[in-house]
């Protein structure tokens, strides 16, 4: 994990050092004086060579929790990202929740109901649904439900309610690609002999639907969970533009915009931790689903006991 | 088992054109990509580029008309020829990136199933790594320090899905390598060119085709999501995603500018989507019981 | 023990898809007393399995169609049960072993659980969770596994063990029948003996009937009271053991089956193997099937189909049984017809 972490830091750390400029030029722009933009750089550091930064840079985020100082604002990165975290995780939270809701429960109906013309039906529309960008459905959904129904707000995230249009925006792309996989491994379980065998024991079809074939679907679609979630952030971010929400996406673009480098760099290691975090977790839970897997944990955990 | 255990033998893409051909829906998907790429290829003879650009101060914020299809934008531009012209932008990105992120990510991927150990386990670590980062963080954080531009955009999106096409075709290439048919014919002394290329690659070729197929609709929804945010092309070019992003502001004076390249971009992501559908059932006949 | 316990009669199966239809199973009849064994033999894609989850009433369902016959179990019609009523025949009357028990477990359930499954679908005694547990630690020690096992997942155990596991789900509810699908097929060698004789001591102990599906002549021999060959989706001889193995008259396929096979005893013997392929299952000849690899086959088998001849408990399907068996009556009538 922390080697991992590591390198994520790195990857991010160097791309975004290719960023042109140094910072007392963007601050204080090219007609500043030399002398002025020299002393700028030293401030921030950036006269050092580039390890250096790197490791102070990681240094400061593991003993201060320092995730540098925004060119833009000249505050720590860290305050405006805690200020905005919390709507983007709601968002994508919410929006993970509702994508597996939906997508988990209309793959299994799908795959269950093969060939009916619900599943026809449902794989189409999954497959449209597939295909529109998460924020165009953002704005077809504020003209509809904010701007002719009037049922919605359109901006802010002050209330719950302002969550409702963008968790939409975000999930029913994502989980058109869910009941795709759901449906998928569903029906590739229930080609498997056990599923015979169970039958041949005489279990009705609900019996061999929920306790054989479902919990062995679900593991390849549990597998993809973590990267699942990275999806919905991205999807969050891009949402967060639609509706105008105070969260990380637009705190990137913004700051993306204005060149204020330690933001964007503080921003994207920042959900990349928490997204790391989220597949670690996931692998966890796979564990408790597939038997193989706990007991490989449980050996590695005796082994080092 | 007992069943249909010898098929009469048809040539391989015969049979599998013949399976495609029985989707309705692949075949539909066909014909609208068939039908974009066309608008695409023709544009500047269904309408000059002239006409995208053109300001038409008295026609601004039409609504749909017989001379202006679509309508206008704030500037009196008219939204047809643009959605038309835009359609270059779209496809040239999705194809692009997926070739480029595909050839790169053989190359890794082969290369790692191929030699194992070591080479392996750097390039799947270094992957692991890109992995961490969300597609779209990757993305953004390559436009902040490159800028924006087409170029970058391409490397941008190239650079978010290469990760995922490595592991893919890693494991494609690892499962083939396994079957007891490569085996064999390298224990009557096949040499290793030949075994790449008359076993691993052709029966690796479909699950890496249906994948490519699907991303470039991926690329495209990506692309245009990056515009729209004001991360990709950059107006005035007549991109989609740009084109959506410009109309937001009036979304509520004008809904129309949102709805046609928004169409558009799902048909196309759909074509694309709809063909690697067929693609998948075509290639693995055991789906259909 | 002589009591019919199931009898199929001219049972026919099609597969249909969009793009062809497959003949499977073509008029085979059978019938299985209380206690017995009986062998179905053939190659691969003979239709024996095909056969046997139509009994089971296991065959897909989009595709599989019973064109014709009937599969009657202790006098009730099987093809005409409801759902619901064929559930209750499942695992408790009928039960099935399949081939390979490296797929036929669950790898996410227990074995325990598994096994007490059949058990808990069929609790027509109100047997408590203790009675069953029980229940299921004696059908372990039955098979060979310590009842501690119960408790480990599918994935800890050898291929040969896991097929003691499946015999025990399919035994637990002591069902009169068990079809058991090639269940040594996949399985070592020294494994195949042990599993086949346990599956005859669990049959001897209970009374219960096998229709024991192999290609292994052997293995037919040793376990079956009656034996049904089958080739082409038809059952070719049909008798009982002494009639396959020691009768006078046979189908070429049965001489040919035999003639597949090394033996120990006769030395000289070289093995011959049959020629050819079976015929497509989705364009059967119009005469016998099997002609096309028949060394005595003549000009009428290549243009009928030819009828079952009986003589006692012995079926044979063939032109040339049909010649040999007609062939006193026959030189009677040339005979008058001469004179």
């Amino acid at each position: 994990m922390i080697p991992v972490l590591l390198g994520v830091s790195f990857l991010v750390f160097t791309i975004l050092s290719l960023t042109p400029g140094d910072p007392g030029s963007i601050i204080l722009g090219i007609t500043a004086k030399p002398e002025d933009i020299a002393r700028l750089n030293a401030e921030f550091g950036y006269d050092r060579p580039f390890f250096v930064r790197f490791f102070t840079y990681i240094g400061n985020i593991v003993f201060h929790l320092d995730l540098g100082t925004s060119y833009a604002t000249r505050q720590p990165v860290i305050n405006s990202i805690m200020a905005r975290f919390p709507n983007t995780l709601l968002l994508a939270a919410m929006a993970m929740a509702v994508e597996c809701l939906l997508g988990v429960s209309m793959g299994i109906i799908s795959a269950v109901r093969q060939y009916s013309v619900l599943d026809r039906v449902m794989v189409v529309v999954a497959l449209v649904f597939a295909s529109i960008p998460g924020f165009w459905l953002g704005l077809m959904l504020i003209t509809v439900f904010s701007i002719r129904l009037k049922l919605l707000p359109v901006f802010g995230a002050d209330t719950l309610r302002h969550f409702i249009l963008p968790t939409l925006t975000v999930s029913l792309t994502s989980a058109a690609g869910l009941l795709r996989l759901t449906r998928a491994s569903m029906l590739e379980t229930v080609r498997q002999e056990y599923i015979r065998t169970a039958q041949a024991k005489g279990a009705g079809e609900r019996v061999v639907i929920w306790k054989h074939a479902l919990r062995n679907a679900l593991i390849p679609v549990i597998t993809s969970m973590g990267t699942g979630f990275g999806a919905s952030l991205g999807g969050a971010i891009i949402a967060e533009t639609v509706f105008s929400m105070p969260g990380m996406g637009t705190l990137m673009t913004n700051a993306i915009r204005q060149k204020d480098v330690p933001t964007v760099m503080g921003a994207t290691l920042f959900l990349a931790v928490m997204f790391s975090v989220v597949v670690l977790i996931v692998d966890i839970l796979y564990a408790f689903i597939d038997p193989r897997i706990k007991a490989k944990y449980r050996n590695e955990g005796r082994g080092r006991g | 088992m007992d069943k249909k255990n010898k098929r009469r033998k048809h040539s391989q893409l015969k049979e599998f054109w013949r399976r495609f051909r029985k989707n309705r829906t692949a075949i539909l998907g066909l014909v609208i990509l068939a039908v974009i790429v066309c608008i695409a290829v023709f544009a500047d003879l269904i309408v000059p580029y002239a006409r995208c650009i053109e300001q038409v101060g008295a026609d601004r914020l039409q609504p749909p008309n017989p001379s202006h299809w679509f309508g206008t934008d704030e500037l009196g531009r008219d939204l047809f020829s643009r959605v038309v012209h835009g359609a270059r932008y779209s496809l040239f990105v999705g194809v692009v990136t997926s070739l480029i992120a595909l050839a790169i990510g053989a190359v890794l991927g082969a290369s790692a199933a191929y030699f194992g150990g070591m080479v392996d386990n750097v390039i799947m670590r270094i992957i692991d790594v890109f992995m961490c980062v969300p597609p779209i963080l990757l993305s953004l954080a390559v436009v902040s320090a490159l800028g924006t531009s087409l170029r970058n955009l391409i490397i941008a999106i190239t650079i978010s899905c290469i990760p995922g096409n490595t592991r893919l075709i890693r494991s494609v290439v690892l499962t083939v390598a396994e079957q007891d048919y490569v085996e064999a014919a390298r224990s009557y002394g096949t040499t290793n060119r030949r075994i790449i290329f008359r076993y691993v690659l052709p029966n690796a070729m479909g699950p890496i085709i249906v994948n490519t197929t699907m991303m470039i609709s991926d690329m495209i929804l990506s692309a245009a999501g990056l515009s729209f945010i004001g991360m990709g092309i950059q107006p005035p070019a007549p991109e989609w995603g740009a084109l959506l992003s410009n109309a937001q502001t009036y979304i509520f004076t004008a809904p129309y500018l949102l709805f046609f390249p928004g169409i558009f971009i799902i048909l196309t992501s759909l074509s694309f989507n709809l063909v690697g559908d067929g693609l998948t059932d075509a290639l693995d006949p055991k789906l259909k019981d | 023990m002589n009591n019919e316990l199931l009898q199929v009669k001219n049972l026919s199966v099609q597969y249909k898809t969009d793009l062809e239809t497959v003949y499977a199973v073509n008029d085979v009849s059978f019938s299985i007393c209380e206690g017995e064994t009986l062998g179905l033999v053939g190659e691969t894609g003979a239709g024996k399995t095909t056969t046997a989850l139509g009994i089971m009433g296991l065959l897909p369902k989009r595709t599989a169609h019973i064109t014709g016959g009937s599969i009657s179990y202790k006098g009730r019609e099987l093809t005409e049960l409801s759902k619901k009523e064929l559930l209750g025949v499942r695992g408790k009357q009928i039960s099935m072993i399949f081939q390979d028990p490296m797929t036929a477990l669950n790898p996410v359930l227990t074995v325990g659980d598994q096994i007490g499954e059949t058990l808990r679908l069929h609790n027509t005694e109100n047997l408590s969770g203790e009675a069953i547990e029980k229940k299921v630690d004696e059908m372990l020690e039955m098979v060979g596994i310590p009842p501690e096992r119960k408790k480990e997942y599918p994935y800890q155990f050898s291929g040969g063990m896991r097929q003691r596991v499946v015999i025990a789900i399919a035994l637990i509810c002591d069902p009169s029948l068990l079809i058991a699908d090639e269940p040594t097929t996949a399985l070592d060698v020294t494994i195949q003996a042990q599993i086949l004789s346990m599956i005859c001591d669990l049959q001897r102990k209970y009374g219960t009937a096998v229709i024991m599906i192999t290609h292994d002549m052997g293995v037919v021999a040793e376990t079956c009271d009656k034996v049904a060959i089958m080739y082409a989706g038809q059952i070719v001889e049909y008798g009982e053991l002494k009639d396959i193995f020691t009768g006078d008259d046979h189908h070429p396929y049965t001489i040919g089956l035999f003639g597949s096979i090394p033996s120990l005893t006769k030395k000289y013997r070289r093995l011959t193997p049959i020629e050819g392929l079976m015929p497509d299952p989705t364009t059967l000849p119009a005469g016998c099937c099997f002609a096309e690899r028949c060394s005595h086959c003549q000009e009428i088998c290549r243009r009928e189909k030819p009828q079952p001849v009986v003589s006692g408990s012995h079926m044979i399907r063939c032109h040339a049984a049909d010649a040999h068996l007609a062939a006193a009556s026959d030189f009677f009538e040339k005979d008058l017809s001469r004179g």
